[in-house]
């Protein structure tokens, strides 16, 4: 098979996943979804290796190429996304097997499926159509993953994620509209080129951030994203926290470094990055605050979200390695924590900050996870979070926009603050009349692992770093 | 002279519906004027030359949707929202979406009327497409991997509506006592099934489709549903389920076959192009009429067996 042929397999592989694991009933949903598991993330590596040692691969779906065909491009970037999220979910999908009930893993399995299938066509698809249907994939797949409990605070938590996420796909799709009305092409490459200041493309870039700001989400439109991650089944948090949430991300990062970045000045940066310093501090605050666990954690990501918008002031390559390397080391980091979140709520019961008080002697995993992933969160050295922080303030120095800096370093203070609560009350002694139930091995394995790969991420950075630069010279 | 009679009717009564539709004190009442809405706006796009969108919306985004939602006003307690008091509340979202709209105009209005976008290049690669209708060209494709990928969206869909009413797997329907719609089912269904054949068939080379098709399929099962003892499909049903995944299954192996002889995903040989998507076509218009179906809930429980508890 050649090397562009390598392209399908991530995208088609879950896909096929998820409707045989549908077809088969209720015995084999695990089977087929561990077959097609193992096999996604094999074709995620083969094309990541294929990427690295050929440089950027591109596949004409249909034979046809843009303007007329949609066009996959992998790039290092791409790939680089494709490995993250063929790693981080499959570890979140073994810990929510069990943690979930029997019914919910049947449904969770095809549904965590269908979200793999659209993250992969998300990162790999250079049309801006098909960018619409893959995020409006990952949207509808989250409402049900969301709701896959069927009790009142998940049906709440999905609904209000669709009332918020539909409007961000239609805004995002309002602007692929007018560009196309003006351009004739989908295709990003050729919008790129194409693309003149003047009313349609100032609206379409307006709305299509909106939107996908919207989704991400970016403070101040982070008002559902504390009630939705508390209400869902704390995998399917984790899922949305560490995976969901940067697609709509990822195509902003796409569309304003590759296509509208003749069309804008400057201020327009700067405004994303202010909203992204509000969030970082507001989110780091209200972390601070807050007395369920679960919602430290919550508001902790609309923190982190916000440094991943201090790129778009800064707008060079080098911020862009940096906004991606926190997209990455978040995932991992942000996923170990939620996952920890959830085995602590399954020892306990308990959703109070004060509930892990003494657990770190019986849980000695998940909270050796819950600190590592923490580290990263600060972004003390050695985690994926030091690296990433470090290239942004570095980067916030060379651009002369040292007041970036000074944010990044606020965050961290405040990220160690609230990381520090939750581990200072599990090295208390354990309150008299609490019972703390054992969890699976493998459960508290899940977290350490993912928390193992934010610390890598910081020890041996030179894999991804070459790997991001592939592409980049153009 | 009569055609800008049309138009200009239309043109009033779109944004004079849509606002009824919001302002209106009953939700019966907002659900019968959207019903009307949908069905001039499926006027409108045959104005505008759109034949395939007018279908889609007047059998989907109307015929279905007007049922679901009259079947889910079945379900709730009606209480009407105080639509009034909310708008006073909240004048900033007036400001909002005035600003949207104000800039939304702004844009439209810049862009070149009577710009052919890609027409020309979708007319000149209709020979070695397979089809001779553009549109189903271009979803069938030129642009087949947005249409997999809709499926998949279908089928997320059906899951998710299963998540949000746990009850529709295991109501067992009341039917109907009344003679004349048992009747009406009856003699209606051949004229569907003769109906959807035909629009799965001229979808080669005129508007029509395995959507609309599908459309018009569902719409019988609805009538069944309320009319007969058959219950709402079950994802429990292996019947159920081939049916519902065949046309999937079919789509992606016709997708992926191509990668084995070295060519890209969804790249048909010519010869075979038209034969293949009408096979496609074919298997997934039962696919997407048992989707459309399945987000039909089962009839409303009798208040006794509802009083009370909460569905958990």
């Amino acid at each position: 098979m050649s090397p562009t042929a390598w392209m399908a397999w991530p995208v088609i592989l879950p896909l096929l996943g998820a409707v045989l694991a549908l077809l088969v009933g209720r015995k084999g949903v695990r089977v087929v979804a561990g077959v097609a598991s193992v096999a996604t993330f094999t074709a995620s590596a083969v094309l990541t290796w294929e990427v690295a040692t050929r440089g950027v691969l591109r596949q004409a779906i249909g034979g046809w190429g843009p303007p007329l065909g949609i066009e996959w491009r992998a790039d290092g970037l791409a790939v680089l996304m494709l490995l993250t999220i063929g790693v981080v979910g499959p570890l979140i999908s073994v810990h929510a097997l069990d943690h979930l009930g029997d019914r919910e893993d049947r449904e969770f399995l095809p549904l965590w499926l269908f979200v793999w299938c659209a993250l992969n066509a998300l990162v790999l698809s250079a049309d801006a159509f098909n960018l619409y249907v893959t995020l409006e994939l990952v949207t509808l797949a989250s409402v049900a993953l969301i709701a896959v409990r069927r009790d009142r605070p998940g049906l709440d938590a999905g609904l209000r994620y669709l009332l918020f996420a539909l409007p961000g796909s239609l805004l995002y799709l309002l602007g692929v509209a007018l560009l196309y009305g003006l351009y004739s092409a989908l295709d990003l490459g050729l919008l790129g080129q194409r693309i003149t200041p003047g009313p349609v493309a100032w609206v379409a870039a307006g709305v299509m951030t909106l939107g996908l700001c919207l989704k991400t989400p970016l403070f101040p439109l982070h008002v559902w994203l504390p009630p939705t991650y508390t209400g869902a089944p704390t995998p399917v948090t984790a899922l949305l926290s560490a995976l969901i949430s940067k697609g709509s991300y990822y195509v902003l990062l796409r569309l304003w470094l590759e296509v509208f970045t003749p069309i804008l000045d400057w201020q327009v940066g700067q405004f994303l990055g202010v909203l992204g310093a509000a969030a970082v501090l507001w989110g780091s605050l209200l972390a601070l605050s807050q007395s369920q666990l679960k919602r430290v954690v919550a508001y902790s990501s609309v923190a982190q979200i916000g440094y991943m918008f201090l790129l778009f002031p800064m707008a060079t390559l080098g911020a862009r390695t940096g906004a991606v390397y926190l997209v990455v080391s978040h995932a991992a980091a942000k996923a170990s924590m939620f996952v920890a979140v959830g085995n602590i709520h399954q020892a306990v019961g308990i959703t109070e900050l004060g509930g892990v008080q003494g657990l770190a002697y019986r849980m000695p995993f998940t909270f050796l996870a819950m600190a590592l992933g923490g580290i990263s969160l600060i972004g003390m050295p050695p985690s994926g979070g030091f690296i990433a922080k470090w290239i942004l303030l570095e980067e916030s120095i060379w651009t002369g926009q040292w007041w970036w800096g000074l944010v990044l370093l606020l965050g961290g203070l405040l990220a160690s603050a609230y990381v520090f609560r939750i581990l200072r009350g599990s090295f208390l002694p354990l309150p008299p009349g609490v019972t703390v139930r054992s969890i699976p091995l493998g459960n508290e394995l899940a977290p350490l692992a993912l928390a193992l790969i934010a610390l890598v991420l910081g020890l041996v950075p030179w894999f991804p770093l070459e790997l991001l630069a592939v592409g980049t010279a153009r | 002279m009569t055609a800008a009679l049309l138009d200009a009717c239309l043109a009033l009564c779109l944004p004079l519906l849509a606002w009824l539709v919001l302002r209106t004190e009953s939700l019966s009442q907002s659900v019968v004027l959207f019903v009307a809405m949908g069905l001039l706006s499926a006027l409108a796009w045959a104005r505008l030359d759109a034949p395939d969108i007018s279908l889609v919306e007047a059998a989907v985004g109307t015929g279905l949707t007007g049922a679901l939602l009259m079947h889910t006003l079945s379900w709730t307690d009606e209480r009407p929202p105080d639509v009034a008091a909310r708008a006073r509340h909240r004048p900033w979202a007036v400001v909002a979406m005035a600003a949207l709209t104000g800039m939304l105009g702004w844009a439209v209005l810049s862009l070149p009327s009577d710009d052919p976008g890609l027409t020309r290049e979708v007319d000149a690669h209709l020979a070695e497409s397979g089809v001779e209708h553009p549109v189903t060209a271009v979803l069938l494709n030129y642009r087949g991997y947005d249409t997999l990928l809709e499926i998949a969206v279908l089928l997320v869909a059906v899951l998710g509506a299963r998540a949000v009413n746990p009850r529709s797997e295991r109501t067992t329907p009341e039917p109907s006592r009344d003679p004349l719609t048992g009747e009406l089912f009856r003699m209606m269904t051949p004229a569907l099934l003769l109906v959807a054949g035909y629009l799965v068939w001229v979808g080669e080379h005129g508007p029509g489709g395995a959507f609309q098709a599908g459309a018009i399929l569902a719409g019988g099962g609805v009538v069944a549903l309320l009319t007969t003892r058959l219950g709402t499909p079950r994802m429990s049903s292996w019947r159920v389920r081939w049916a519902l995944l065949t046309g999937p299954l079919l789509f992606i192996g016709a997708a992926v076959a191509p990668l084995f002889s070295g060519r890209a995903l969804l790249e048909y040989r010519e010869a075979q192009a038209g034969t293949v998507i009408f096979v496609v076509e074919l298997a997934l218009t039962v696919s997407i009429a048992m989707v459309l179906w399945m987000f039909f809930p089962g009839m409303r429980p009798a208040r006794a067996e509802r009083s009370g508890k909460e569905p958990s």
